[in-house]
């Protein structure tokens, strides 16, 4: 059977809108016509092997509809050595032309007028098609600077067998979720009944400190007043979450080698079987499927006066260095289409930002019942929680809660002098 | 071409070929080290004078650039944290530089005799040497990891409890010393070998035959005779140890707490994390001072004990 190439369609419709008078052409065809010139474009990402993969379909799949461009992906071991890269040749006039970013990162680069502002790309409304917390997670000054590509967030891992072994059964529903109480009782229980050297670990390493947040939030507080003006983690709120996350490291229910700036690898400990649960994300999925021996499953957040989880995933984003930021854009707009974001996510096991997407089952490859449990989780995270990761600022912000906490999990620095020193340094970064 | 002019570009070659002849031995050196001296200039003495520039500036690397005067070394001088990152890097640098030179030599002595199997001993110390440092770091953390390490793992089979090497405070900078002596140990062993092997073997059969032990041979002959290669490690290791940065990146980050926080590190952070590239550049030029004149003290020092011998 013959079929259309896309190309084909592509030449044809150009033949008709042509014929048709210019002043007829839509603003999209005008773009794709302009794109008929050779058209190289590189694309920086870091992730694990199913990113990767991921990524280098969608780029097959445009370069076949868009024989004349060709996009480089270039990929690095993580998302800070992709920011060194990315910073250091922005510095020096030769940035990639496109490049994936976490939304907390975004606002410094939109500040720094180092990303495009994709508006005059977009159609009206264009923005409705996304979740509105992650559109709000790309916008600077009211304008997009890049386009959301997926998210991911956070749950808990549980080692089935071990679960059974101290008579514990799972949430299978938010509104059921552990209370923080239950959650620390159950964690004593793993350490005391099951044996297991610690009851649990949170996936925050490498200065993640961000990932903190979710449990201030839980807790009725907030780091930063209702227009992100001021600090308030001096608030009760804030000391006693402090204070709660530090018990588990005083207690011992969690690895001291867990804490935020350490290089331990937590799904190691989770796979192995020195804890008995893992607070994780999505994206971990694949490395237990494949590693761990023993039976997991997945359920929701603990929660106490209120529900919370963390604000994962990307944006990609066209950088001011870029030569062709009409072809990039148009490539962007590829990307997370309702067909690419869907294949994107359930190939590397992400959640979607596409309204359409979030709404209905995906047939994600691995253990869509535990990506159903992430799916429906994603919906706790707090809007005040993105407005406060996507200021511009936030980098330095969350560099001061790294070095505090950590002093918090490892040196015995108290909840309150903690508290105090992160208001102190964060106040003088708002006001930046 | 007019015949005038061929004249005049004779001439003119004649005369060249003369200043060459004349000076010959005072420029050849000069062409030799052209291209070292090229590539130094591009790659270290001009980004270096940049870096001093931008010291002077508040600057993201990402956006634009503000003067702010000397007011990123104020900074520094009041920073406490540059103060903890420096006695951090002082007391690492103690520690590491006199074990790995201690053991280096002591290996070299070893290694210097008759052995079977010495060239394959060697090879092995020496190896951590040539591997990349983020690997031997990550060998060193998986070594080192508190709940899977095979240190904790021999430390249980002999009976002992387990260790938070990397976790704690008080255990996580000798973790990191022990590591660096096991990447620097090869390098200070090979140095060491080299000025043995160039050591007259008659200076100690005179000894020997003046009654001297083998305690006042090494006292007497060796540890004099190594005094220049003793002087080039001391040197080498020192710029080492301030300079250190991988292995405690994929180690420990710079924590617990800030206590494995060295001056490198901070930079690190200033310059990539904070995106506060004047601030990262006036520490960097601080730290290079340091060095210099750590440096300039120790070569005067040496020459002094030199002219003593």
């Amino acid at each position: 059977m013959q079929t259309k190439t896309p190309t084909s369609l592509l030449k044809r419709r150009t033949i008709i809108t042509t014929a048709l008078g210019g002043a007829a052409m839509t603003a999209s065809t005008w773009r794709s016509a302009r794109a008929q010139t050779p058209v190289t474009l590189s694309l920086a990402v870091w992730g694990a092997q199913a990113e990767e993969d991921a990524f280098n379909a969608a780029i097959r799949r445009y370069q076949q509809l868009h024989p004349n461009v060709t996009i480089k992906l270039e990929v690095s071991g993580n998302s800070s050595q992709l920011y060194q890269m990315v910073d250091t040749r922005l510095a020096g006039r030769q940035a990639p032309d496109l490049f994936r970013v976490q939304y907390q990162q975004l606002g410094r680069y939109a500040a720094a007028r180092a990303v495009v502002d994709v508006s005059k790309y977009l159609d009206a409304g264009y923005d409705k098609g996304f979740l509105p917390a992650f559109w709000q997670a790309v916008s600077f000054k009211g304008k997009p600077h890049a386009l959301p590509h997926h998210t991911d967030t956070f749950a808990v891992y549980t080692n089935r067998e071990l679960m059974a072994k101290i008579g514990v059964q799972a949430p299978t529903s938010l509104e059921q979720s552990w209370s923080w109480a239950e959650f620390i009782r159950i964690s004593r229980a793993l350490k005391d009944k099951a044996a297991v050297p610690y009851g649990f670990a949170m996936s925050w390493q490498n200065g993640a400190a961000y990932r903190w947040l979710p449990f201030l939030y839980q807790h009725g507080g907030q780091l930063l007043n209702a227009d992100s003006t001021a600090t308030q983690l001096s608030k009760r709120e804030g000391v006693e979450t402090i204070a709660w996350t530090q018990s588990w490291f005083k207690e011992g229910l969690v690895p001291p080698s867990s804490s935020i700036k350490s290089s331990e690898q937590p799904q190691n400990l989770f796979a192995n079987g020195t804890i008995g649960m893992l607070i994780g994300g999505d994206w971990q999925i694949p490395f237990l499927s494949k590693n761990m021996k023993a039976e997991w499953d997945v359920t929701y957040m603990p929660r106490d006066v209120g529900m919370a989880s963390d604000l994962g995933g990307n944006a990609l984003a066209i950088s001011r260095d870029c030569k062709n930021p009409d072809v990039a854009a148009d490539f962007l707009k590829f990307m997370v289409d309702e067909a690419n974001m869907e294949d994107f996510v359930t190939a590397a096991q992400f959640l979607p930002v596409r309204s359409t997407l979030a709404a209905r089952e995906l047939p994600y490859k691995l253990r869509p019942e535990a990506m159903g449990v992430f799916v429906r989780q994603a919906a706790t995270i707090p809007v005040h929680m993105v407005t406060t990761e996507t200021l511009p600022n936030f980098a330095k912000i969350n560099a001061r809660l790294t070095d505090e906490l950590d002093l918090a999990f490892t040196s015995g620095q108290d909840a309150t002098t903690t508290a105090r020193n992160i208001d102190s340094q964060v106040q003088p970064l708002l006001a930046a | 071409m007019p015949r005038d002019a061929h004249m005049l570009n004779d001439v003119a070659g004649r005369k060249s070929r003369h200043v060459w002849a004349a000076r010959r031995r005072f420029l050849v050196p000069y062409v030799f080290i052209s291209p070292n001296l090229a590539l130094f200039t591009a790659f270290s003495f001009a980004p270096l004078l940049y870096a001093v520039y931008i010291s002077f500036h508040d600057w993201s690397l990402i956006g634009d650039s503000e003067y702010l005067g000397l007011g990123n070394y104020v900074r520094l001088f009041k920073d406490k944290l540059f103060w903890q990152a420096l006695a951090n890097t002082g007391v690492y640098a103690a520690i590491t530089v006199s074990a790995s030179m201690a053991f280096g030599l002591l290996l070299a002595v070893g290694l210097n005799r008759r052995l079977p199997g010495r060239t394959v001993l060697r090879s092995l110390y020496f190896l951590p040497v040539v591997v990349a440092a983020v690997a031997t770091g990550t060998m060193a953390a998986w070594m080192f990891n508190d709940n899977y390490g095979v240190v904790n793992a021999i430390l249980v089979r002999l009976g002992m409890g387990r260790i938070a090497w990397l976790s704690t405070p008080q255990w996580a900078l000798p973790s990191l010393a022990i590591a660096t002596v096991w990447v620097r140990l090869g390098f200070n062993m090979i140095v060491y070998l080299a000025a043995l092997q160039s050591i007259p073997s008659l200076y100690y059969e005179a000894a020997k035959i003046d009654g001297a032990n083998a305690f006042h041979q090494f006292r007497h002959i060796t540890l004099p005779l190594l005094m220049p290669a003793t002087f080039l490690l001391l040197v080498l290791n020192i710029i080492y140890s301030f300079q250190v940065f991988d292995l405690i990146y994929v180690m420990t980050g710079g924590g617990p707490g800030f206590s494995t926080t060295m001056v490198v590190q901070y930079i690190y952070q200033a310059a990539f994390v904070t995106s506060e590239m004047g601030y990262a550049s006036a520490m960097g030029i601080v730290l290079y001072v340091l060095i210099l004149a750590f440096t300039v003290v120790q070569w005067r020092a040496s020459r002094q004990s030199e002219s003593v011998l």
